[in-house]
């Protein structure tokens, strides 16, 4: 009798504790979701009511005048091209890695791998001399091909792991039916390896998504600024609408949010990937 | 007769053929782009930290000057440096405790777990720099909710601008990049926590091993090498933190937000001093105390292991 | 169509000493059934692969219908190849497995609609058609992968321990649908096993395997009646023969006299060996009063350890004084023995087959008699 009220009492303190740290975690979000509702001058007056009417409107103002129209399409585009890029070469490399033994296997995955801990610093300027050199400064392709760069080893990594799982018969079957290696990759690989596919792509465009230092560095042009640059740029106004700017940030989350709603399972499992073994 | 030219020769068991012209094609495009856009960067970085490198200019060799300089004279540096490693050092710790507690809570199979997890996840999906303006407001000294709530509970004069003074706003700066990791650290432990084998628990219930004691005998030992690769993320990812400095404070006041990352994005970037070569040499020492750090960090803890077994 | 040569086929790896493969050499005629049989390791698979077009080949030449091989790639050789893991497209349709190497060969929609209802009419596969792999029973994966190499229609099936993955009930059954396969196709299969028994009651011929090189190619009923070794002795046929080691001592009448436990018997023995393997099948024991009347016979006394009665026969474990190792009789299905019992058992000198004392190697096979 006493044991269990003992063991309620506990369970409530831990089910309270949970809901705390709950609200700690996911409150702020929830705050700048409700301020992107919210008029500046309703948000100065009470920083920390619901919305009162919801002014939709604003978002259609923050992507027009605000810009944030443009930045949006950029990093659309700019995510994109260099998903669709990362995916197709780096699910190469690792097919590559995975199926066939070939002399300095070891050496050129380890050397691909290891960059995985490197702190960008270490490339970035450099970087920013060759791709000025290359005339792809404060360009968007420039920018892809630093983000291709820069998330390959962790795509190369998931998806390793993954094809060295395919049993080699499947292989040797396709060859037995008469189709080429390249074939064999398109048709035999790449199909097999959707699941491990999909969380490459889920999280590298969250990752790419939320990217802010190789942008800073190698984008200038306003017009050309992907969303995080955007919202940077209105925080460092003196005068910061800071509404407006919960509205921007918003335009910002949401993509994540939605993809997160829908594969929650997948990007976990992206994110974790590099960290469990 | 010979077997061994061609396009078919020899090679470990199962993974027989070897098309040579195949693996170059699939191998090729990441290795260009691997080299174009990592490996020649890294080694031109190294080599532009010996020289002065302005725009327009040829470059000039100045030898070890730049380190000098950097190790025996700036201070801003150093000062950044000190920021950068205080960071790096408790945040692996702090994070990765409140992770555990996280994780346990959920391993005793509260309801609604399942919630918790997904709800814990939420802040690593956001950037920086979201995460950055959203804590700038909660930190506001008028109105944030730092305050407010400090306000609230009576303690008026703890409420201060808590990333506007130098004795706060690193601490405040750790302080959200743990709100912001460790949820995620909770999840891989979740995670390796689900893959112990149940028996081990069982058999510690019935042996009426405490709490603690399960926590502390059984399942930290279990998880651990999680943990160490945790921690690594962790040291690894707070070394090179840029954008959340960047946004919040510029590594103000004072200096005392200065990362390592934000110096060098100064000096390349932001200061017009236009000289590329000493901002290179910092990152080049500080790719190599990354390195030295994993390293360190991975035998320190391996060797921990050997000693308790 | 569809003869396999393989003349002193090698396969090194690296720099192992060792060949895993060695100096392999077979002439697998056109329709016919060749089994590779042998323990794991002895490079029965390896040399399949070779033919397959899977491994390359480090030495020696494979030709098929008189052309050379070596060099040419897999896809070009004309073969097709059942795997033990099935090795099924997992993302396709059993219609899709079964057309995918038909597309690759450029076949119109009809032919290959044609082919492929043909192949799953015969294996029973017609309702599974929509099916993805995931979707099946092992049995009916097991004829996918069949099916998929039917459809080809190629010069030679290969196939790589197909059967071990059933249970055994199913594997009864598929070997006799194999069977039939082959007389209805006539087509030139290669078929790789470690089970003795698949052989035996497959193969036209079988090549037995051993540490990478040929021990003894023949008719199934020649090789199990006339082992080139003791090897090949010990592997085919279950219980396994009896191998007991006896001193030679030569007679004057051209026949030697070997002691096998109390009993003396006489025997053919080449000149020059002074030790002799002896080696008798369990099925060549009998009880008294079973032993046919035509039976060469020599007495020998043993005592019963174990009797195993299985129905249709009766397995004695036996201790004969003066042999070393167990003696296994396999004996009629009316014996009324237990353990412990001494018994007096007939042996059909006939059958009894001698080797080598040293090298295992069969002296002058067939020879023997009482």
């Amino acid at each position: 009798m006493t044991t269990s009220i003992r063991f309620d009492l506990k369970h409530g303190f831990l089910v309270v504790a949970l809901a705390l740290y709950t609200a700690f975690a996911a409150g702020p979000f929830l705050w700048v979701a409700s301020m992107s509702l919210r008029t500046t001058t309703e948000i100065s007056a009470e920083p920390y009511a619901l919305p009162d009417t919801l002014h939709f409107s604003k978002f259609a103002i923050a992507w027009t005048d605000g810009n944030y129209g443009t930045y949006f399409g950029n990093s659309v585009i700019v995510v994109l091209s260099a998903v669709a890029v990362l995916t197709v070469i780096g699910a190469m490399a690792a097919h590559c890695f995975a199926r066939y033994r070939f002399p300095f296997r070891r050496f050129l995955y380890f050397l691909v791998f290891s960059t995985i801990i490197f702190p960008p610093q270490i490339t970035i300027i450099a970087l920013f001399q060759i791709l000025v050199e290359y005339g792809l400064f404060n360009t968007r392709t420039g920018l892809v091909l630093a983000y291709v760069a820069f998330q390959l080893p962790i795509t190369v990594y998931i998806l390793e792991s993954f094809f060295a799982r395919i049993p080699s018969d499947l292989y040797d079957a396709a060859r037995m039916d008469g189709y080429s290696e390249w074939e064999i990759f398109w048709r035999i690989s790449l199909p097999v390896a959707m699941p491990a596919l999909s969380t490459t792509v889920i999280l590298n465009t969250i990752l790419l998504w939320n990217e802010f230092l190789y942008a800073v560095v190698l984008i200038t042009d306003d017009d050309k600024r992907t969303l995080p640059l955007g919202i940077q740029k209105y925080m460092g106004d003196q005068l910061i609408d800071i509404g407006m700017l919960a509205t921007g940030l918003m335009i910002a989350i949401v993509p994540v949010v939605i993809v997160y709603v829908f594969f929650s399972e997948k990007l976990i499992q992206g994110m974790t990937a590099g960290a469990i073994k | 007769m010979e077997h061994t030219a061609g396009r078919l020769t020899s090679s470990e068991p199962g993974l027989g053929l070897r098309p040579v012209g195949a693996i170059a094609g699939f191998l090729a495009p990441a290795l260009i782009i691997y080299f174009a856009f990592t490996a020649y960067p890294v080694v031109r970085t190294i080599w532009n930290s010996f020289f002065q490198v302005f725009p327009n200019r040829p470059d000039e060799f100045v030898g070890w000057a730049n380190y000098a300089t950097l190790l025996f004279e700036d201070r801003f540096f150093h000062r950044a440096v000190g920021n950068t490693l205080v960071w790096a050092l408790i945040s692996p710790v702090v994070e990765i405790a409140i992770a555990l507690l996280l994780a346990l809570a959920l391993y005793a199979r509260v309801p609604g777990s399942r919630f918790f997890r997904l709800a814990w996840f939420t802040p690593v999906l956001m950037s920086y720099v979201v995460v950055g303006i959203i804590w700038t407001w909660i930190f506001n000294f008028d109105w944030g909710i730092a305050n407010g709530m400090l306000r609230a509970v009576g303690l008026d004069h703890w409420a201060q601008a808590w990333l506007g003074h130098p004795d706060t706003a690193l601490p405040s700066l750790i302080f959200v990049t743990t709100w912001m990791w460790a949820g995620f650290n909770m999840v891989v432990l979740l995670a390796a926590m689900h893959s112990l084998p149940s028996e081990v628990l069982e058999a510690a219930e019935l042996d009426n091993c405490g709490w603690m004691a399960k926590l502390r005998y059984i399942v930290i030992p279990l998880v651990r090498p999680t943990i160490l690769n945790l921690m690594v993320l962790s040291f690894v990812g707070k070394m090179r933190v840029f954008d959340l400095v960047w946004i919040t404070t510029r590594g103000g006041p004072l200096w005392s937000t200065e990362t390592v990352s934000t110096y060098v994005y100064k000096r390349a970037f932001n200061w017009n001093t236009f000289d590329l070569g000493y901002p290179c040499a910092i990152a080049t020492i500080w790719f190599v105390v990354v390195l030295g750090g994993v390293l360190i960090l991975t035998g320190l803890l391996r060797s921990r292991d050997k000693l308790e077994y | 169509m569809g003869n396999v040569k393989l003349d002193r086929l090698t396969k090194r790896y690296g720099d192992a000493d060792a060949a895993a493969v060695d100096d392999v050499s077979l002439d697998i005629e056109r329709g016919e059934f060749m089994v590779l049989l042998g323990p794991s390791g002895c490079g029965k698979s390896t040399t399949l692969r070779m033919i397959a077009g899977l491994e390359p080949i480090t030495g020696g030449t494979l030709s098929i219908d008189g052309e050379v091989m070596n060099r040419v790639p897999a896809r070009d050789r004309d073969i097709a190849m059942v795997f033990q893991s099935y090795a099924l497209y997992p993302h396709m349709t059993v219609f899709d497995n079964l057309a995918f190497g038909l597309k690759r060969r450029g076949f119109a929609r009809e032919e290959i609609d044609r082919r492929v209802t043909d192949a799953a009419g015969i294996l029973g596969l017609a309702p599974y058609l929509a099916r993805k792999p995931h979707a099946l029973s092992g049995g009916q994966r097991q004829r996918v992968a069949l099916g998929r190499a039917i459809v080809r229609d190629p010069k030679v099936f290969l196939f790589d321990e197909p059967l071990s993955n059933l249970d055994a009930a199913l594997r009864v059954s598929m070997r006799n649908e194999l069977v039939k396969l082959h007389q209805r196709l006539g087509t030139t299969m290669i078929y790789v096993t470690h089970d003795q028994v698949e052989a035996m009651s497959m193969g036209s011929r079988i090549c037995i395997m051993q540490d990478g090189r040929v021990a003894q190619v023949g008719r199934p009923l020649d090789v199990y009646r006339h082992p080139a070794n003791t090897f090949v002795a010990s592997f085919l046929g279950s219980p396994q023969i009896n191998l007991v080691e006896s001193g030679v001592t030569p007679g004057e009448d051209g026949r030697s006299t070997l002691v096998v436990g109390g009993a003396r018997i006489h025997a053919h023995c080449p000149p020059g060996h002074s030790r002799v393997i002896v080696g008798i099948r369990p099925e060549d024991f009998y009880l008294p009063g079973e032993a046919p009347d035509d039976a060469v016979g020599a007495s020998l006394a043993a005592r019963v350890l174990a009797v195993e009665a299985l129905g249709a026969e009766t397995v004695l474990l036996l201790d004969v004084e003066g042999v070393e190792k167990d003696v296994t009789a396999r004996v009629g299905r009316s014996a009324h023995t237990a353990a412990g019992d001494l018994v007096e058992l007939t042996v059909d000198t006939r059958a009894m087959r001698l080797f080598d004392a040293a090298s295992g190697v069969a002296l002058d096979p067939g020879s023997t008699t009482g």
